[in-house]
């Protein structure tokens, strides 16, 4: 249909349609009232109106336009001054997208295909999922129907270049402007959105050597306020002229209940009298004391923001339990003098999976691991072997160590135990203590319960002590990617690809938030470690991660940087920092009150890093992926992030703060400088990884030969 | 132009009754069709990267197909890939359809049915100790990692341009990872001497440097070497009794200093002692006596013993290991008596009267000719003689356990007690039995021949 005898008829639009038309009715006029020369004048100038009288683009180019103005660009680009080179090299992607949607829109439809396959080399590194994705468009109603492409289309592409730069290619295409400089003068002023800075002002960030070492540096990645959101940085208010004034966020961790506090120090007291501290430990009441004094006054948010119901005496035993656990670990104090910290990894590996597992989850208390599977069960397992046991077992079941939860319709996708810690309990309940220390009977810290989200759009809630389903949630309209307990248990997140992500609370059925912004699945989810913020992330075409305030209901701070999807979140435990990872192996780390990169880390190979743990002390990050490998960073912002200039004049040399990128044969081998090791496993993809409270790594993974 | 084919479309629109389609419709209903297999294609990709695989299955496809509400493809769900087969419709027009084999019925009844897939099942294994990767048959060897780049190769690389910048936080990896300190260095050197030293003088010198392995806090750092140094001197001194004990003693001394932590280690440790328990011909029998390598297997026994005991909760396995080990060569009849008295010294100090019922006593039957045939040989009788004993003693635990009181209601005396003690357990232990008299043993044994 779309072809180009379409396009023929209408740049030369015949008399006929002239005479059709309401430019018809006044020749007309004009001939049988004898004014021929005004007849002939208005002849002339109706050749380049269409029938509405709308000038007809000047069109020997039709659908070549789009082709010469890009070319254009690309054979000035390559003479233009290296300094403002790699940031109008950023020009092209927005301007290709544009030109192509552009051409199908005007049914060029073979032309268009032919100006994709031309350039899209140029994009593939990069922009590998929107390449794809835009390929098989051809037709206007593609275009309409077509997520990626509205996307485009709706919003307009965001980038930041410096004063000079912009200045630089606007005289450029104003000298050409009759070679297809005008086509791309118009797409600017149509899609994009363009922010000058002056490159003075905007300090090392754009100083000439930082722009060179980007260029040599292996991959040229999108500048944080760049793309489809654009935003700016870290600011969740997408208005084009919103205010840079980021909102504030308490980031501090939640206060205690004071009922809770006065039990807590109570019961630390009663141990520090039965087993006081050995020698070089500090006794426990004054480690809880250190740990309350530690928290600044002002950002802390109020318990009122978070409603949770009343502590009970578990919370008082896992409380307990923490702060003893805090004082005997095992302490990891980030990378000093080039070596990193020793890091012990248990690995669990799963056999005959037959590549069905979906995901692994442990227990906090160390004694549970939980599987989802393609075939809609959930499976659990006792680590430790003890059969697991249930009131409603028949008298003659033989409980095993493991249990199948069934229930879901549809492959299980993610799970989450509910919070519990590990007791040291089971000695002194043996009776080796006097007795006297603890309660009558010490409250059970293990989890209760398990929830799960599956591809039959419902989460569910399963009963750890009767095996059996509790409570179905149905809301989502789509499938549930992800779904997460809070720190403190009662509410959870789920997230779905109908692009929402919800808030819940364990006794309710329907949800109690609903976040709304992504623009394409809603991925994976998070908590804030102050249970009072959340985190969600989209792959497809939107790849953002954003922040939503539980209390408000919106979204506090927009993270864009990533360029593949994102496949884990983990918020440290300190509750300034988020890690995020994209399946193509990158991960992103990201400061929560500025909201700007802290920096990029790279080291995995493609297919997913799956999952992220912080170490307690907040000072070392675990990845594990599909690469089947455990890696350990260091997430200490790099000390020359300034980007520091050295020699004066001339070439300015700059190592990047990414120090020790090396190009490796492919761009998938590159390691950056921040990992401190790398621990491969024998063909197993890790899915889970997770630091104890004591700071061994757990990791989870399924052997696949 | 498209990718699809548009004799296709104009194959389907005959099938459905419309006869004739414009060039124009059938070109832009390809393009459409083009949009919508891809459309598909990209959230099913959805679905297998939630399903954390790198393979699109056909159930991917059919989820997608859900998600955007079409009804989605019966009938090829399967997990194994479809294979398709080709027809030729006329000359350069292939059809592809999925091979689909036909079944008889009664065939598909009457065959076996088929195996049931594995259960599903975890293992655990220390993926790294302390930042260091160890190399445990779990763990992908040294020359798999080769072929992955897995550290930062840049720190090397640009180094030179790093110090230029001033750039502090440069890493310079040490060539290998674990750096020993002289005194360490020196004090492995020592021990290793004392351990070795054939002079009998040096017997003080040796009790020293057991006395500081065994309580010495600082030296974690030389576990390995110290467990890959026994298991070196174990495998090429097998002649050398001194030597093999001097190595479990070594390992006996790590095992009680209370500050080390071996459990990462005990995989590597076991076998070296295995090798002392059921070792096929321990020590010159010139030289040391026909019989004294039973001294060093009765040693290894109880190390064995401590290991499981102390690791056992650690691994779970590390337990059945031992044991299936030491259960294959007791019942290998071509090994020496040395070996089969380690295996039931092993067996019994390992699983206590619980492992001597399930797994030595209803072995003893089958054994009874290879001891009396020992007994008769004049050159092996003393050994065979010894393995009798380990036989009694592990009996012995059966009595202590069941207390006297079994299953058999009082037995016959004399000749015909002998005769069915025999058909427990063989003439030969049988002989032993009533001679040693217990009446708990023979209850205990006439026991398990009932049952």
């Amino acid at each position: 249909m779309a072809n180009s005898n379409g396009s023929r008829a209408k740049a030369n639009p015949s008399n006929d349609t002239v005479a059709n038309s309401r430019g018809g009715q006044v020749l007309e006029y004009l001939s049988k009232k004898g004014y021929s020369r005004t007849e002939a004048m208005l002849r002339k100038e109706s050749q380049n109106t269409d029938p509405e009288g709308r000038p007809i683009p000047s069109n020997r180019e039709g659908s070549q336009k789009y082709k010469i103005a890009l070319d254009l660009t690309i054979s000035w680009l390559d003479t233009v001054l290296d300094v403002y080179k790699p940031e109008l090299k950023r020009l092209l992607w927005p301007l290709f997208v544009y030109s192509f949607l552009e051409l199908v829109n005007e049914h060029f439809g073979q032309d268009s295909q032919h100006f994709f396959a031309n350039y899209r080399g140029l994009f593939e590194a990069e922009h590998e999922d929107d390449v794809r994705a835009l390929a098989p468009v051809s037709l206007p109603e593609h275009v309409k129907e077509d997520s990626v492409a509205q996307l485009y289309l709706k919003n307009k592409y965001r980038l930041t270049i410096s004063q000079l730069a912009f200045v630089a290619i606007l005289q450029f295409l104003e000298s050409k402007e009759a070679q297809g400089g005008a086509t791309i003068i118009t797409l600017f002023n149509t899609y994009l959105d363009i922010r000058t800075v002056d490159r003075a002002a905007a300090g090392n960030e754009r100083s000439l050597a930082r722009l060179l070492s980007k260029q040599n540096g292996d991959a040229d990645v999108p500048a944080e306020d760049e793309g489809i959101p654009g935003h700016h940085p870290g600011s969740a208010n997408l208005d084009r002229n919103a205010p840079s004034v980021l909102s504030k966020l308490s980031l501090g961790p939640m206060p205690m209940e004071p009922d809770l506090m006065e039990d807590v120090k109570a019961e630390l007291q009663d141990h520090d009298i039965t087993h006081p501290p050995t020698n070089g430990q500090s006794s426990l009441i004054d480690e809880f004391e250190q740990r309350i004094k530690r928290e600044p006054i002002d950002d802390v948010p109020s318990r009122e923001t978070l409603p949770l119901p009343p502590s009970t005496a578990r919370d008082v035993a896992m409380e307990v339990q923490r702060i003893k656990e805090n004082r005997d670990r095992f302490r990891i104090t980030g990378r000093t003098g080039g070596v990193g910290p020793g890091i012990s990894v248990t690995m669990f590996t799963f056999h005959n999976t037959f590549d069905s597992v979906n995901c692994i989850e442990f227990a906090g208390d160390n004694n549970l691991v939980a599987v989802g599977t393609s075939e809609s069960y959930i499976r659990v397992w006792a680590l430790d072997n003890s059969p697991l046991t249930s009131p409603t077992d028949p008298a003659d079941f033989q409980p095993s160590s493991s249990r199948r939860l069934i229930g879901h319709s549809g492959p299980v996708y993610a799970l989450s135990l509910a919070p519990s810690i590990a007791t040291s309990s089971p000695p002194q309940t043996n009776g080796h203590t006097n007795g006297t220390s603890i309660p009558s009977a010490t409250p059970e810290t293990r989890s209760r319960y398990l929830l799960s989200s599956s591809a039959d759009c419902t989460i569910r809630l399963w009963s750890l002590d009767t095996w059996s389903n509790l409570v179905v949630y149905k809301s989502h309209s789509a499938p549930v990617w992800d779904v997460r307990f809070s720190p403190f248990g009662h509410y959870f997140l789920s997230s779905s690809a109908d692009r929402t992500a919800r808030l819940w609370s364990t006794p309710h059925i329907a949800p109690l938030r609903l976040f709304v912004g992504h623009d394409s699945d809603t991925e994976c989810v998070a908590w804030h470690p102050n249970g009072a913020y959340v985190f969600t992330a989209s792959g497809g075409a939107d790849r953002t991660v954003r922040m939503w305030s539980i209390q408000q209901g919106g979204a506090v701070r927009l993270f864009t940087g990533h360029t593949g999807n994102i496949t884990s979140l983990a918020c440290a435990g300190t509750g300034k920092l988020l890690a995020s990872a994209d399946d193509r192996g990158e991960i992103l780390l990201w400061d929560l009150a500025t909201g700007r990169l802290v920096k990029r880390m790279r080291g995995h190979a493609r297919g997913g890093i799956w999952s992220l743990d912080w170490s307690v002390e907040s000072s070392v990050l675990v990845s594990g992926g599909a690469d089947g490998t455990v890696r350990v960073w260091d997430v200490a912002p790099n000390k020359d992030a300034g980007g520091k200039v050295i020699s004066e004049g001339g070439a300015g040399t700059k190592v990047d703060a990414a120090g020790g990128v090396a190009k490796g044969k492919k761009k998938d081998v590159v390691v950056s400088a921040d990992q401190i090791s790398a621990f491969p496993t024998k063909k197993s993809p890790v899915y889970k990884v997770r630091f104890t409270e004591m700071n061994l790594v757990v990791a989870g993974g399924a052997y696949l030969p | 132009m498209s990718v699809w084919n548009q004799e296709n479309i104009v194959d389907v629109a005959e099938s459905v009754g419309i006869a004739s389609l414009s060039k124009d419709v059938q070109e832009h209903l390809a393009r459409d069709v083009e949009y919508r297999i891809s459309q598909v294609l990209e959230e099913a990709l959805k679905f297998m990267r939630h399903g954390k695989r790198t393979t699109l299955h056909t159930q991917d496809v059919s989820q997608a197909l859900r998600l955007l509400d079409v009804e989605p493809l019966y009938g090829y769900e399967s997990t194994r890939p479809l294979r398709f087969g080709e027809a030729s419709i006329g000359p350069g027009q292939p059809l592809f359809y999925v091979e689909d084999e036909e079944m008889d019925f009664e065939k598909l009844i009457n065959a076996p049915l088929p195996k049931v897939p594995r259960e599903m099942s975890f293992t655990a294994h220390w993926l790294a100790v302390e930042g260091v990767q160890p190399s445990i048959p779990q763990n992908p060897s040294t020359a798999d990692q080769r072929s992955q780049e897995l550290l930062p190769k840049g720190g090397a690389a640009s180094q030179t341009l790093a110090a230029l910048s001033g750039a502090e936080g440069v890493t310079v990896k040490p060539l290998i990872k674990h750096v020993l300190s002289r005194e360490l260095q020196l004090y492995f050197e020592r021990i290793c001497d004392a351990m070795l030293s054939p002079k009998p003088s040096s017997d003080e010198y040796r009790a020293t440097a057991l006395a500081s392995l065994r309580s010495d806090p600082g030296i974690h750092q030389l576990i390995p070497y110290f467990v890959q140094f026994v298991a070196d001197k174990v495998t090429h001194n097998l002649k050398s009794l001194p030597t093999l004990t001097a190595s479990l003693s070594l390992i006996a001394a790590l095992l009680d200093n209370p500050s080390l932590y071996l459990a990462p280690y005990v995989p590597a440790i076991v076998p070296s002692v295995l090798t002392c328990l059921v070792g096929k011909s321990l020590g010159t029998p010139s030289i040391d006596g026909a019989t004294t390598h039973f001294a060093l297997r009765d040693y290894a026994a109880s190390l064995i013993s401590a290991l499981t005991r102390k690791y056992a909760s650690s691994s779970s396995t590390l337990k059945p290991r031992i044991a299936r080990s030491c259960l294959k060569h007791f019942l290998d009849s071509h090994k020496s008596f040395g070996t089969h008295y380690g295996a039931i010294l092993g067996l019994t100090l390992l699983a206590d009267a619980e492992g001597v019922r399930a797994l030595i006593l209803p072995n003893l039957k089958a054994y009874d000719a290879v001891l009396a045939e020992g007994l008769k040989d004049d050159g092996k009788r003393e050994a065979a003689e010894t393995v009798l004993g380990a036989i009694m003693r592990a009996l012995g635990l059966l009595a202590k356990e069941t207390g006297g009181i079994g299953a058999v209601n009082g037995f016959p005396e004399g000749d015909a007690l002998k005769e069915r003690l025999g058909d427990v357990v063989g003439d030969v232990v049988a002989a032993g039995v009533v001679e040693a008299g217990d009446t708990r043993i023979i209850a205990a044994v006439l026991d398990k021949g009932v049952l």
